[in-house]
């Protein structure tokens, strides 16, 4: 069975390929970046077609069984299971779907949709454990920021600055943070002497 | 406690009326919690209302039929909703100002397409944003119209609106019909002219509404009252020229700064009131009949072969059709 994988994050898709490439029935083809979809299944003519939501071209494959002038010999179709919601929902959610050819049973497609939840979960967690520390980083700079200004306004030393901040965070019940992002915007509109 | 709303949006400017009711607070002011889901297609759209990734979605009427009748999986009962805008779609041809010229000076429109289609040396490629869209069904008519056989003298392309630039200087495209601004871009960017604007082809129809899950508007009895409010509101604003400034700035902000990172000079030409701007946009939340709202579109939408009878029965059912 012949497999196409269409991701243009080429890091997942190699993940994703060398997952399934393990199974000797399946035949894997990588989308390159140069060939649009439709053109892709045009010339290799996949079973199945696994596919990243966000990728634009994908609304192509929707309609090559309506527009004639498609000429496609062996149209696809969104992959559906209206028996099971959950594995639709699942695979939306994680952000990747499957298109087949008519003829494909459903029993050849679920597993390897479920094989890209997977890995499209994994990678979406690693992304989201990556922007939560971008964001931990961001924060601390502004607390940083915020500090430097204080002790040049007040002319203190730095832990005179934290123990100011903490102190302020602490009566309001508000985090660090939001203390200094205040302070900062504060002085930005306040005109230095 | 406010009420959580999803609405998907694709990078329009006329998604506007969302995101001018995010930013001036009008959602706040209902009391409800919006998050805007901008998303690159449209098949996205109706993915998200059918697998629960949307509650509601700012989309033009065919896919939201389409999509309610079980056509991108399973059924999902979905409403005419809202009305938020009509017009505003262009039909662009690859060329510069002499093609344009030819065009213009050509009173037998047929032949006027049949020369630019000779110069290009292949069967026209015409992008739509989407099959189930006003822009397919208002390209075919403007090709009915002038005598050309959509199906035998041209070729149509499917692509997201925001992928037309692209693709017509690439040479994927020779021209397009999509929503504003892009047909205002292309003539900018010099890669296209302007033969008709959807307005010219269909005068005042219906082109977004904002539709919302019956789930939801179930599971939050006055969410739909509280939304449509807020929207109406923001739709008045930006049909008022004296913001218009202030809106194509907000609209050409970056997705980040929730903008829809749309060009500015080109939403410049088709912001509501804008003078001598046949195609320039309209928002318009008065409800029509139902005839008058999507009557020709059901109608076309019959001859595409894309209705059974029974499909009609379930339309009139939740609100898009009557006979």
């Amino acid at each position: 069975m012949k497999v196409l994988l269409a991701d243009e994050n080429s890091h997942r898709a190699g993940a994703l390929a060398r997952l399934l490439e393990a199974e000797a029935t399946l035949d894997v083809i990588l989308l390159d970046d140069a060939t649009s979809l439709i053109d892709a299944v045009r010339h290799h003519m996949p079973d199945i077609v696994l596919v990243d939501i966000s990728r634009a071209d994908r609304d192509a494959l929707d309609s090559v069984r309506a527009l004639s002038a498609s000429g496609q010999e062996r149209p696809v179709a969104l992959f559906v299971d209206e028996d099971d919601e959950s594995l639709m929902e699942d695979a939306f959610a994680a952000g990747v779907c499957s298109y087949n050819v008519l003829d494909t049973p459903v029993k050849d497609v679920k597993p390897l949709l479920r094989s890209a939840i997977a890995l499209y979960r994994r990678f979406r967690e690693t992304n989201a454990e990556l922007l939560a520390a971008r964001k931990t980083l961001s924060e601390r700079e502004t607390i940083d920021r915020a500090k430097i200004l204080f002790m040049k306004q007040e002319r203190c030393k730095e832990e005179d600055a934290y123990r100011w901040f903490r102190k302020q965070a602490m009566q309001q019940a508000r985090k660090i943070i939001d203390v200094a992002r205040d302070y900062l915007a504060h002085q930005n509109r306040t005109p230095s002497p | 406690m406010s009420i959580s709303c999803r609405i998907g949006l694709l990078r329009l400017a006329d998604s506007a009326p969302v995101l001018v009711a995010r930013s001036m607070g009008f959602f706040d002011r209902h009391g409800l919690d919006v998050e805007p889901v901008i998303v690159p297609s449209w098949a996205n759209i109706a993915d998200g209302l059918v697998w629960n990734g949307l509650d509601g979605a700012v989309m033009f009427p065919p896919l939201a039929i389409m999509t309610a009748l079980g056509q991108r999986g399973r059924p999902v009962a979905l409403r005419p909703g809202l009305p938020v805008s009509r017009g505003g779609n262009m039909i662009v041809l690859r060329g510069q100002a002499e093609a344009q010229a030819q065009w213009q000076s050509g009173r037998d429109k047929h032949t006027a397409f049949t020369n630019w289609a000779q110069s290009l040396g292949r069967k026209p490629r015409l992008g739509v944003v989407h099959l189930y869209s006003t822009h397919y069904l208002i390209l075919t008519r403007f090709l009915q119209d002038h005598a050309i056989c959509r199906d035998t003298e041209t070729e149509i392309v499917i692509m997201p609106p925001s992928s037309m630039i692209q693709a017509l200087a690439t040479g994927e495209i020779d021209g397009f019909c999509a929503g504003p601004p892009w047909g205002a871009d292309a003539c900018l960017k010099n890669l296209a002219f302007v033969v008709a604007g959807s307005a010219q082809v269909m005068p005042g129809h219906l082109e977004k509404i904002l539709t919302l899950r019956d789930q939801w508007a179930s599971e939050n009895p006055d969410g739909a009252a509280r939304l449509y409010a807020a929207v109406r509101d923001a739709a008045a604003l930006c049909n008022q020229p004296a913001h218009a400034a202030e809106i194509t700035k907000l609209l050409s902000a970056p997705l980040n700064a929730e903008g829809l990172d749309l060009p500015y000079e080109a939403l410049k030409r088709i912001m509501p009131g804008t003078p001598d701007a046949p195609d320039a946009m309209l928002f318009d939340t008065q409800p029509r009949s139902t005839r008058s709202s999507c009557g020709w579109m059901i109608e076309d939408m019959q001859r595409e072969g894309w209705l059974t009878p029974t499909q009609l029965g379930t339309l009139s059912q939740l609100g898009w059709y009557n006979d």
